[in-house]
């Protein structure tokens, strides 16, 4: 910690590199006089600028920590600062933001985002209407009517008015001052003082590409700034920074101890690998019935796989798994030709045929088939069962796939009974009967 | 010997599992199939540690919370597929100039664009490692398995720290969607490690970017700390003062590339399936790895002498472990899921005097069939 007081975060008779008049040279004098004013820490202090002329300005500070960021994204860098400092260390830590027009706009979604969360970033936009650094072109900041090397007619699209922005976004401490404010250290010192998201828009003069080109100079610059919407300095805040409000609310969520860890407990007659198919309706239970058929598998010391497809929304039309049980390793994950294959619904038995799962059926596949769905040509044992409305279309799935599997004899019964209980309770006794009905039907 | 305790889980899951495990205590994301897995797990997970995880407008502000997060010193990790890695590859580069460690996990799937979400592939290999001006090494380390998600990004944690570098898991949509059954008990961890500090009580001589030896890795002070940092992404000498080409700025961004070939032995991380008298070598990784390991074992049984090489560290290139398997080999086949062979491409010179042959799928999963054919033949 620093004792003495620091009257100048600046390195010693250091030179400006911005052109004569330019806005920036006040932007830094006052940042400088406003940390200088909160007497911060300069361990405590990080600037985090942004590219353009505004954006050297690091080189130009000797002792808070300097972050220079690439373009527009200095916010969300910024963000990231604060909340590690927020969260896991003390919460001591200021981070100014220092950004152009043109960085807030190609980043405006990360200001719009801090501000949303209300993170404890400043942000100080440097508002001269354009692109200084690399010759003078509009912005989203540019005024009607100005003239640029890129708007030579003038600017036809109206200007952004990010101070509004940000306050619909709940920011709490939202200003716009010119550059020759004679009172900005002093908003600029409350804006960093705020404990939470808090911009300020400084309007200023590039004067190496606006002046000449547009009638303007500084009263014009003054009356901009004060022409829009007033500034809002209220003096209640209702809102908790982020970080408080995290580690109130999500900090230290109890830990859940459900313990999913399986261990063997019956032995399987498997060698070698089965690949079964399960194919039915979405929200139907089909992923389920592989996960629980998987598990009666590892429950019986084998090693399995599942994978679940569906379309690209989640909650309709057809739901498609794939599970592979080996007594060895599994290396190849897919199914060229399946050992069994369930199908519980139309949806079911578009995607097999869509996917190719069908078509893949050999001689040795065992197709289990809802028998209200057409009939199939196929070389594969089709066994057609009503199983929607014996077991009802959400067990349909996994009563088929524990029938089956009693029926091959390829885990003891009880394993994928075990599985089932885990997962419904007393309802097991339900699936029981299913299953009972079924293995006639397989015979 | 006890009994072994299964859980089932995602190769997404298990990514996340191994973060934590390396001590990971950030996490930003923004959901893209088919990595939104690892999301999911860090959300419910990091808090419980007292961790941050927290969701991002895009995958812009996802990676650069991480760097601001590493910055001040966290340990810190995003996931994303294609579209969103190529959304992040400014922020990339900016953490390897400014030597700020963070892991992204790349979960590949079918593109290019928004592609197929749901469809796997292989097919970011290129993309994750050539994404920097100048062709800086990215570490990319690739699981085919959900136990090796689990190692592998303690091992990307382990070298993003040691290295002051980015470095990605490349995962695959199989990989990170499917269940599998893993052996708890059988879990390899990489050593937890934390990044050099600077030692306290030394604050007005510390250097941000200071190194003696071009392939030292510069100790890192955080932002906040009690050493005046000074970060940027231009082109800066030891101090980070922004330099045009000066000899000490061309020595720092040359030393962004040494530190990391100067340990790429090190780094080096195959698995190898071996047969002493085999002519033909096959290469594959992730996903593929898995199928050629089916293919290999069944082209021994028919008497055919192969060798199988897992690459797991793709980059930087394990050169001396490639060329050592390969002796003996008449043929390398590489094998893996994207059209032009992009592996391949890199290792082709490895081999010369061999036929090095391509082995490649697009649009679903290369089967065993089609590798083992091209063993045979
Ligand atoms: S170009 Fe414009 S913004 Fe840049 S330093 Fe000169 S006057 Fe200032
Ligand atoms: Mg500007």
């Amino acid at each position: 910690m620093s004792t003495v007081q620091q009257t100048t975060f600046l390195r010693e008779s250091v030179a400006f590199p911005f052109c004569k008049g330019c806005g920036h040279h006040h932007y830094v004098h006052n940042l400088d006089r406003a940390f200088a004013a909160l007497q911060l820490d300069p361990q405590k202090a990080c600037i985090v600028s942004d590219i353009g002329c505004i954006g050297i300005l690091d080189a130009l500070f000797a002792t808070p920590h300097t972050f220079h960021t690439t373009h527009g994204r200095s916010t969300a860098f910024a963000t990231g600062v604060e909340l590690a400092d927020g969260i896991l260390h003390d919460s001591k830590l200021k981070s100014v933001v220092v950004i152009g027009d043109g960085g807030a706009t190609i980043g405006l979604l990360h200001v719009v985002n801090a501000a949303l969360m209300n993170v404890d970033v400043t942000v100080l936009v440097a508002n001269n209407m354009l692109y200084g650094m690399t010759g003078g072109q509009n912005s989203g900041f540019s005024p009607l009517e100005f003239v640029t090397p890129t708007t030579p007619e003038g600017n036809i699209v109206p200007p952004m008015d990010i101070c509004a922005m940000v306050k619909s976004c709940g920011a709490e401490y939202v200003t716009r001052v010119s550059a020759t404010d004679k009172n900005l250290a002093g908003v600029i010192a409350d804006a960093i003082a705020h404990p939470g998201f808090a911009l300020v828009e400084i309007v200023e003069l590039c004067t190496e590409f606006a002046i000449g080109r547009n009638k303007i100079d500084g009263k014009v610059i003054q009356s901009m700034s004060s022409g829009y919407e007033p500034a809002l300095l209220p003096t209640t805040f209702a809102r908790k920074e982020f970080c408080e409000e995290y580690k109130e609310k999500v900090l230290g969520r109890p830990a859940k101890t459900k313990d999913d860890t399986i261990t063997q407990k019956y032995i399987s007659s498997l060698r070698g690998a089965k690949r079964w198919v399960i194919a039915g309706t979405a929200g139907e239970k089909v992923q389920l019935s592989s996960y629980l058929l998987m598990r009666a598998g590892i429950l019986c010391g084998l090693h399995a796989t599942q994978k679940n497809d569906n379309p690209v929304t989640q909650g309709s039309g057809f739901s498609l798994s794939e599970v592979v049980m080996s007594s060895g390793d599994i290396h190849y994950t897919g199914i060229t030709v399946p050992d069994a294959v369930i199908i519980a619904s139309a949806e079911g038995l578009k995607e097999v045929t869509v996917n190719g799962t069908f078509a893949r059926c050999a001689p040795s596949t065992v197709i289990v088939m809802e028998d209200s769905l057409p009939e199939l040509q196929s070389p594969a044992r089709v066994y057609r069962v009503p199983m929607r409305s014996l077991c009802t279309p959400l067990r349909a799935t996994t009563s088929a796939a524990a029938a089956l599997l009693a029926r091959e004899n390829l885990l003891p019964r009880e394993a994928m009974a075990e599985s089932i209980r885990l997962h419904v309770g007393e309802k097991a006794a339900l699936y029981e009967q299913d299953i009972e009905k079924l293995l006639p039907l397989l015979a | 010997m006890s009994t072994p305790r299964i859980r089932i889980r995602t190769g997404n899951q298990m990514v996340a599992e191994g973060a934590l495990h390396a001590g990971c205590l950030f996490f930003a994301g923004y959901p893209i199939t088919p990595a939104s897995g690892i999301y999911k797990s860090m959300i419910e997970e990091l808090p419980k540690r007292n961790g941050v995880a927290i969701s991002s407008p895009d995958e812009i502000s996802a990676l650069a919370y991480c760097v601001g997060a590493s910055a001040r010193g966290a340990k810190a990790m995003t996931a994303t597929s294609g579209p969103g890695w190529s959304l992040m590859v400014e922020t990339v580069q900016y953490a390897l100039m400014t030597e700020l460690p963070v892991v992204i996990a790349v979960v590949q799937r079918l593109g290019p664009s928004t592609g197929g979400a749901t469809q796997g592939a292989q097919g970011d290999v290129l993309l994750t490692e050539y994404c920097t001006s100048g062709a800086y090494t990215i570490p990319v380390f690739a699981p085919s398995t959900a136990a090796e998600c689990f190692e592998v990004t303690t091992l990307a944690t382990y070298w993003a720290e040691e290295l002051r570098t980015p470095v990605v898991v490349l995962s695959d949509k199989e990989i990170g969607m499917m269940s599998e059954d893993v052996n708890i008990d059988a879990l390899h961890a990489w050593p937890v490690h934390q990044r050099k500090s600077v030692p306290a009580g030394e604050n007005g001589a510390y250097k941000t970017y200071d190194f003696a030896s071009p392939a030292d890795v510069p100790l890192f002070a955080p932002v906040g700390g009690e050493h005046k940092t000074t970060i940027t992404g231009s082109a800066h000498d030891k101090r980070g003062a922004l330099q045009k080409n000066s000899p000490e700025t061309i020595a720092v961004l040359r030393h962004l590339q040494e530190k990391v070939t100067a340990r790429a032995e090190e780094m080096a991380y195959v698995k190898t399936d071996d047969d002493p008298g085999a002519d033909t070598l096959v290469v594959s990784f992730g996903i593929t790895a898995r199928t050629a390991k089916e293919a290999a074992a069944q082209a021994r049984a028919k008497g055919r002498r192969v060798r199988l090489v897992n690459v797991i560290s793709l980059f930087p290139v394990p050169e001396t472990l490639l060329t050592a398997a390969a002796e003996g080999c008449s043929r390398v086949l590489v094998a893996e899921e994207n059209m032009t062979g992009q592996y391949r491409s890199v290792i082709r010179h490895l081999f010369p005097g061999k036929s090095v042959e391509g082995i490649n799928g697009f649009g679903a999963m290369i089967t065993p069939d089609a590798i083992l054919e091209r063993i045979m033949a």
